[in-house]
């Protein structure tokens, strides 16, 4: 049974904005984070029927949607390796782009920094990657990124802190390069 | 110390980050893919039924013509050939 027309309209106005934005900083792509938004509301139109109130609306749209990012960023790794084999695509050069992306939210002054610093992020692990995104990007708490992805705060801690400790490693390996360069 | 700003200055560059309001064409967009997703639903049912059905005819027509057939060329042959008892 799915939700009727208006409360559906109701749950894109309150929550498109959150949905596409932790779609864009996962996938880095405008495009790809329009069709993850659509999947998103397309499964929370046919199965909010389903929710059980475990845990509240919004963290249950977080969890659809990290995962649907997750499952999409598996898919396209597949068929980068399938290109190694296979024919080329055109979104061949799509997915090798990736780490160039400037996102439409950031500053001007910090566009070219915040390109490197999304490059590095899809280098971290899963779990690095979406604690580091939701603590400092989408700007949670370390409790509210717990209930999402369904473990202790000490774990989140845990990993908000690996993660910046792989970036800065990554990033003074950069150094050099930048230097060179200037 | 450069290289120990530079990485501060990337790994904070996300600060003040604004959240991107997505294309207003996007709701429409969703709408036409779950219209579309229905229709294509209750059109693959119906594809369904009829191969279905197409199926469990042709199994009868099957099972009738079994029924009704006389001996077949094949089975001719293996009675001639065990009645001389000459395999050559």
């Amino acid at each position: 049974m799915a939700i009727n027309k208006s409360d559906f309209t109701t749950l894109y106005n309150e929550y498109s904005v959150l949905v596409y934005n932790v779609a864009l900083n996962y996938l880095q792509s405008v495009e790809d984070a329009e069709e993850i938004t659509q999947d998103v509301f397309i499964q929370l139109h046919t199965s909010l029927h389903k929710f059980q109130e475990k845990s509240a609306l919004k963290t249950w749209i977080y969890r659809i949607t990290i995962n649907k990012c997750l499952d999409f960023i598996k898919h396209k790794n597949s068929q980068k390796r399938f290109f190694i084999f296979g024919k080329k695509s055109q979104n061949e050069v799509e997915i090798l782009n990736i780490s160039n992306f400037e996102h439409p939210g950031i500053l001007l002054e910090n566009k070219e920094k915040a390109a490197l610093l999304f490059g590095i992020i899809n280098e971290l692990g899963e779990n690095q990657k979406t604690a580091f995104l939701l603590s400092k990007v989408d700007g949670l708490s370390n409790p509210e990124i717990a209930t999402i992805m369904e473990l202790s705060i000490s774990s989140v801690d845990s990993l908000v802190f690996r993660a910046k400790v792989i970036l800065k490693e990554r990033l003074s390996n950069k150094f050099e390069e930048y230097r060179k360069k200037k | 110390m450069e290289a120990n700003n530079w990485t501060n200055d990337i790994l904070n560059s996300s600060e003040g980050i604004t959240k991107v309001i997505p294309d207003t064409l996007l709701f429409s967009k969703i709408q036409n893919r779950i219209s579309i997703q229905n229709s294509v639903s209750s059109q693959w049912i119906w594809i369904a039924a009829a191969s279905f059905t197409i199926l469990v005819s042709l199994n009868i027509k099957m099972l009738l013509s079994n029924t009704t057939k006389t001996t077949a060329p094949t089975e001719t042959i293996i009675s001639s050939v065990s009645n001389s008892n000459q395999l050559y």
